[in-house]
């Protein structure tokens, strides 16, 4: 790998990262455990649609790592880890059919396999039926934020060239 | 037009969303309710789904007759002393379970239905 690209994946990962921070700082107004923004999902929908899928799972890998130890929410990882598997894995293949003016319905549903991926991972874990009840909640928040996220993301990418 | 299609998805699966929430917001509350006699379950009922009905929980000599009436429950008649379950009425709410302290008996509903906190909160 070329330093040049090294370095970008790296600042990517720093950005994603600052803004993960930066979004723990505000209150989250609603009471359902997994309904965020979700803002740093803007660097991974903008680097799904311009890096290479194993850079991508990279950002998202040391991002989520790093997040966790953090935010100091080291069980969380779990869940998150979980919710963005899918959701890369989800949003990887779609890129193959969303053209980028369209990168922002490929967001929604990355934002709703993440919530789905973090419900199952949940249910799993505390084999609590009830949680399921939550799901639709998620659903819902999820395509609003998924949406808000991928107009973020389509702009940058717009603004961007693609990395030579 | 493949762009159209996936659109369509996800408007789909936002209104399955909506429709959902609103599902699990508008539920009913739990109707399955327990009687404790002793410390132990005696009994778990469905009062959605019971028939009118009257019976005994007995503890030793001493007895309290429940009964159920168009999907509520009550203690209708008991020797205990104070008779304060009796007096208690129909079950009507989580936070005020009937208890008749000398026979030891509670009427409650069960917490782990449909009780979506209990886990997260």
């Amino acid at each position: 790998m070329k330093a040049r690209r090294l370095t970008e994946l790296a600042l990517l990962t720093a950005i994603s990262l600052i803004i993960f921070i930066v979004e723990l700082q505000i209150p989250n107004p609603f009471p359902i455990p997994g309904i965020k923004l979700g803002l740093a999902n803007i660097i991974t929908v903008y680097a799904v649609y311009r890096y290479r899928p194993y850079e991508v799972a990279m950002i998202v890998i040391v991002r989520l790592i790093l997040g966790a130890v953090f935010s100091g929410n080291i069980t969380a990882l779990l869940y998150s880890a979980a919710g963005s598997a899918l959701c890369l894995i989800g949003m990887l293949l779609l890129k193959r059919i969303i053209d980028e003016k369209y990168l922002w319905t490929a967001s929604v549903i990355g934002a709703v396999l993440h919530n789905t991926g973090q419900t199952a991972a949940a249910l799993i874990v505390m084999r609590t039926p009830q949680l399921l009840l939550y799901y639709p909640f998620l659903i819902v928040s999820g395509c609003l934020a998924g949406a808000f996220t991928g107009l973020c993301a389509q702009i940058i990418v717009k603004r961007f060239k693609k990395p030579s | 037009m493949k762009h159209r299609i996936i659109i369509a998805i996800i408007a789909a699966i936002f209104i399955i969303g909506v429709i959902g929430s609103v599902l699990v917001l508008t539920a009913p509350p739990s109707t399955v309710i327990r009687i404790v006699s002793h410390g132990e379950v005696v009994r778990t009922i469905d009062l959605n789904a019971a028939e009118d009905t009257c019976f005994d929980i007995v503890s030793g000599e001493h007895h309290n007759t429940v009964e159920i009436i168009d999907h509520h429950i009550r203690v209708a008649d008991a020797d205990c002393p104070d008779r304060t379950c009796v007096n208690m009425g129909w079950l009507s709410s989580a936070a005020m379970p009937i208890v008749c302290l000398p026979h030891e008996m509670v009427i409650e509903y069960a917490a782990d239905s449909g009780d979506v906190d209990a886990v997260t909160r």
